[in-house]
């Protein structure tokens, strides 16, 4: 039996002698709720970018779900399982909400390349689109056009279109980043509700939410882990603080 | 085939290298600066041809079309720039190559309009009438010409490129344009300057190719197309991608049409089409 | 995304019948305008499946529509088969072509890609252009229609000929759409919008859209049989750069992405080149100045323009959607 959803050994990544990610191993369990921690430029995003695919490691391995996956490109990876939500948008701006959802749904469910059936009436594709949008409690603004949505709304689907795929590993870069006061709440019920069966890594800003939902948390800085722990280990190490002094945890 | 034959066929691939790179090197520095696609870069080529045979018509110099046909060349894209171009720079790349191919249309026209559809000549100069002896062979002046031409031009832009002040504002220009335009780098007035040269380049190569490829109505398309293939293999905005691009189809056609005549058509777009799946983004693109 | 609405039906109906009264009670020139119509039409639409929805503007879509007719015309015309398998092998032709450019250009984009199509177009023109067998420049005659005669249609007669073309118009209109609506048409939508998700969301996007100019050449091929039983006579004028240039327009200046809107624009262009070739030889300089002028104008196309200000017009009865929460950061 596998036990470990996310494995990732000795991962390195350079740019011509700037060195972004150095001998990182992580290891994360199915269903867990990880929480990438670290000040800016501390290779988060990269590290999203070499598991998804969209950047081929210069050193290292990536297991996902026990099956090697470092010479995948993105596209295949997609399709065993890891899914994305972007720190700056990635939506298809143009289209409604619904018909993003439906890419996505379609995307899943194997029907995007069917040349004659109108898809969008089909009844699996109608009810993927309705749960996630349940998810992410955008139901009422399905016939929304993206790019007129609001700011707070758009956040919502880049999380729904990375839902709808029911991945294993779901990767979310700041999924409150630029979201008022007010959303907040929301996005923090909407990863508590999130289900079990998928596998979460969150890069976070919002400490409260990132105390409040990780199970674990690793801590990067210049590309290297420096800790990983619980949350409250997390609060009370001191190389944790000395990183985050006048940024940590008394910013509520 | 001895010796001589292929110091020929090498002469002759350099002449057609360095046509291809007059033109191609206009199109890519535009491209690479203005980020601009003007498809209708071949139809000024074509401008320059039948204004030089004019301009030599009425003056029986041919120096004279040399150096005129170019400047008006240059004048009609600066009135293109104001008109058309200057408005589209923002438009996107669709719409600029919709405005420019609907160009193309209409300077087909206006050659037919004021030189008829007939293919018209243009004498060389007198000083270049005659060959040389060069390597052992003997090869027409002229066309020896235009490899000093291309070479020169080449140079003068390394270096200008490489050295010069304005070289390094267009550079730092095209890496990254709103950061060159807050270091005060006048962008606008660079972009037209840019332009303007281009266009010059394209009007000089239509005059020089005159006397050897004749003007005729087609003769923008025809170059156009290996001129594309050349900037879509040596990688939009580069210098060295133009030139490389340019001596590689220059070489491959020339040889190619001796060596094996009944492919060698198929050849440059076999190189296209294996470029474009193993390096979409061309041999030394100009950024990444 | 692709909808078959209500005023875009109405629209095709309208032109349709438009196109059949005017060859009924036209001379047999406007049976031949229509024709030429038809099949620039066709032609037109198999582009606007590629540019409009799928953002790949393609410069040979011509030299598709000629690889189907050099097809069809050597198969019957030279080898002496029969008439329909050698259609087919004609629309396979087709298909074969615009898969592998497709194929060849799936990783390139924008600019990219018409130079690239641009340039294989020509290719494609100068391997008819050369080829001696098939009469070089000249081309070559001896094509025949097809015998419908089982079914009491005698398509040497103009008039049968004309509503048979507006039928193969009709068809080639009904199947692309249902194609542009189906997962497949969509996801080349999303694929045109935001490349990069679809590739997150495990889509090979690069076999898509090959896919899709594989079948776009279907579509253009059959315009090509058309064009080849038409005249009767086959030359490597359709694989120019100008045929592909004016589908190009036509679509530009009908409404692209609407798929109706390449109709409107055949119709609009071939009308116009006639009555202007009645005044003066340079045709090319006009359609050159109508592309531009159109892109100045807001790059909509006369069809599409209706259709925005028809949408604009119909919102404002709509109810407004439920306010939305207020959370911009």
């Amino acid at each position: 039996m596998v036990t470990t959803m996310l494995e990732v050994k000795s991962l390195s990544k350079d740019f011509g002698g700037l060195q972004v990610i150095h001998d990182l191993s992580l290891s994360v369990t199915p269903g867990e709720r990880r929480v990438i921690l670290g000040p800016n430029g501390a290779g988060k995003t990269t590290l999203f970018h070499l598991l998804a695919g969209t950047l081929k490691p210069s050193n290292g391995e990536i297991f996902l779900d026990g099956q090697p996956i470092s010479t995948y490109d993105a596209v295949k990876r997609a399709r065993l399982g890891i899914a994305r939500s972007y720190q700056k948008n990635n939506l298809f701006e143009t289209l409604t909400i619904r018909e993003n959802l439906m890419l996505a749904a379609a995307a899943a469910l194997g029907k995007s390349t069917h040349m004659f059936k109108d898809t969008s009436k089909h009844a699996d594709i109608r009810q993927r689109i309705d749960e996630i949008a349940e998810q992410v409690f955008l139901e009422d603004q399905l016939d929304q056009t993206v790019a007129t949505a609001s700011y707070g709304n758009r956040r919502q689907l880049e999380v729904g279109l990375a839902l709808a795929t029911r991945p294993k590993l779901l990767l979310m870069d700041e999924p409150t980043s630029g979201v008022g006061p007010n959303m907040i709440d929301r996005f923090h019920r909407l990863l508590e509700q999130l289900p079990r069966d998928i596998t979460v890594l969150i890069i976070e800003h919002d400490m409260d939410l990132a105390f409040g939902v990780a199970d674990l948390i690793t801590v990067l800085n210049f590309g290297e882990k420096v800790f990983e722990g619980t949350p409250t280990d997390t609060r009370g190490n001191a190389t944790v603080r000395d990183i985050y002094l006048g940024t940590g945890g008394d910013h509520a | 085939m001895d010796l001589s034959f292929w110091i020929l066929q090498f002469l002759n691939a350099m002449q057609y290298s360095m046509l291809l790179f007059l033109l191609s090197i206009g199109l890519t520095v535009i491209f690479g600066l203005l980020h601009f696609v003007n498809l209708a870069h071949a139809s000024l080529y074509m401008m320059g041809a039948y204004i030089g045979i004019s301009v030599a018509a009425m003056t029986g110099s041919f120096w004279a079309a040399f150096f005129l046909a170019p400047m008006f060349v240059t004048l009609i894209g600066a009135v293109l720039y104001f008109t058309l171009i200057d408005r589209m720079r923002t438009a996107g790349p669709m719409n600029q190559v919709l405005v420019t191919f609907g160009l193309i249309f209409v300077f087909l026209d206006l050659v037919r309009m004021g030189w008829g559809d007939i293919a018209l000549g243009l004498d060389g100069p007198a000083s270049l009438s005659g060959t040389t002896r060069l390597l052992g062979v003997d090869y027409p002046a002229y066309r020896l010409f235009i490899i000093a031409l291309g070479l020169g031009v080449m140079a003068t832009m390394w270096l200008v490129l490489a050295r010069t002040q304005i070289g390094a504002m267009i550079r730092a220009s095209v890496e990254n344009t709103n950061m060159a335009a807050a270091l005060g780098i006048n962008v606008s007035k660079l972009f037209f300057l840019v332009f303007c040269f281009g266009c010059a380049l394209a009007g000089l190569a239509g005059v020089a190719a005159a006397p050897i490829l004749s003007a005729t109505t087609t003769m923008g398309i025809t170059i156009l197309i290996p001129t594309l293939i050349v900037v879509v293999i040596g990688g939009l905005g580069s210098l060295e991608g133009a030139i490389v691009g340019s001596v590689i189809i220059g070489f491959m056609e020339t040889f190619g049409a001796v060596m094996i005549p009944s492919f060698s058509a198929v050849l440059t777009y076999a190189l296209l089409a294996v470029v474009l799946i193993w390096r979409p983004q061309g041999l030394i693109p100009a950024r990444g | 995304m692709f909808y078959q609405t209500k005023l875009r039906s109405i629209t095709l109906i309208a032109a349709l019948i438009f196109l059949a009264c005017y060859a009924s009670f036209g001379s047999y020139f406007a049976r031949e305008i229509v024709v030429e119509i038809i099949i620039l039409a066709i032609l037109a639409i198999s582009l606007d499946l590629c540019a409009g929805f799928g953002g790949m503007v393609s410069l040979c879509h011509g030299a598709m529509m000629g690889v189907a007719a050099y097809g069809f015309a050597i198969m019957s015309a030279k080898l002496g088969w029969p008439l329909f398998p050698s259609a087919l092998i004609g629309l396979f032709a087709a298909v074969v072509f615009s898969g592998l450019v497709g194929w060849v250009t799936s990783r390139t984009n924008g600019i990219f890609f018409i130079m690239a199509t641009l340039a294989f177009g020509q290719m494609a023109y100068t391997f008819f252009f050369k080829s001696r067998w098939l009469g070089g420049d000249d081309g070559f005659g001896g094509i025949s229609r097809f015998d419908l005669s089982m079914i009491g249609l005698e398509t040497n007669d103009s008039l049968v000929f004309t509503y048979i073309g507006l039928v193969i118009l009709l068809l080639a209109y009904g199947l692309t759409a249902i194609v542009m609506r189906s997962g497949f048409g969509r996801t080349l939508s999303g694929i045109h919008v935001n490349e990069d998700r679809m590739k997150a969301l495990g889509i090979n996007t690069a076999a898509h859209r090959a896919k899709a100019m594989a079948f776009s050449g279907f579509i253009a091929g059959l315009a090509g049989i058309i064009a080849a039983q038409h005249t009767l006579y086959i030359s490597p004028e359709l694989l120019i750069w100008t045929t592909s240039g004016e589908a190009l327009i036509v679509v530009i200046l009908g409404g692209l992405g609407t798929l109706v809107g390449p109709i409107i624009g055949a119709i609009l262009l071939v009308l116009m080149k006639h009555e202007i070739s009645n005044y003066t030889d340079y045709w090319h300089a006009f359609i050159g100045l109508v592309l531009i002028f159109t892109v100045l104008a807001g790059g909509r196309g006369v069809f599409g323009q209706i259709e925005y200000w028809f949408n604009k017009l119909t919102q404002k009865h709509q109810s407004t959607t439920k306010p939305h929460g207020d959370d911009h950061a």
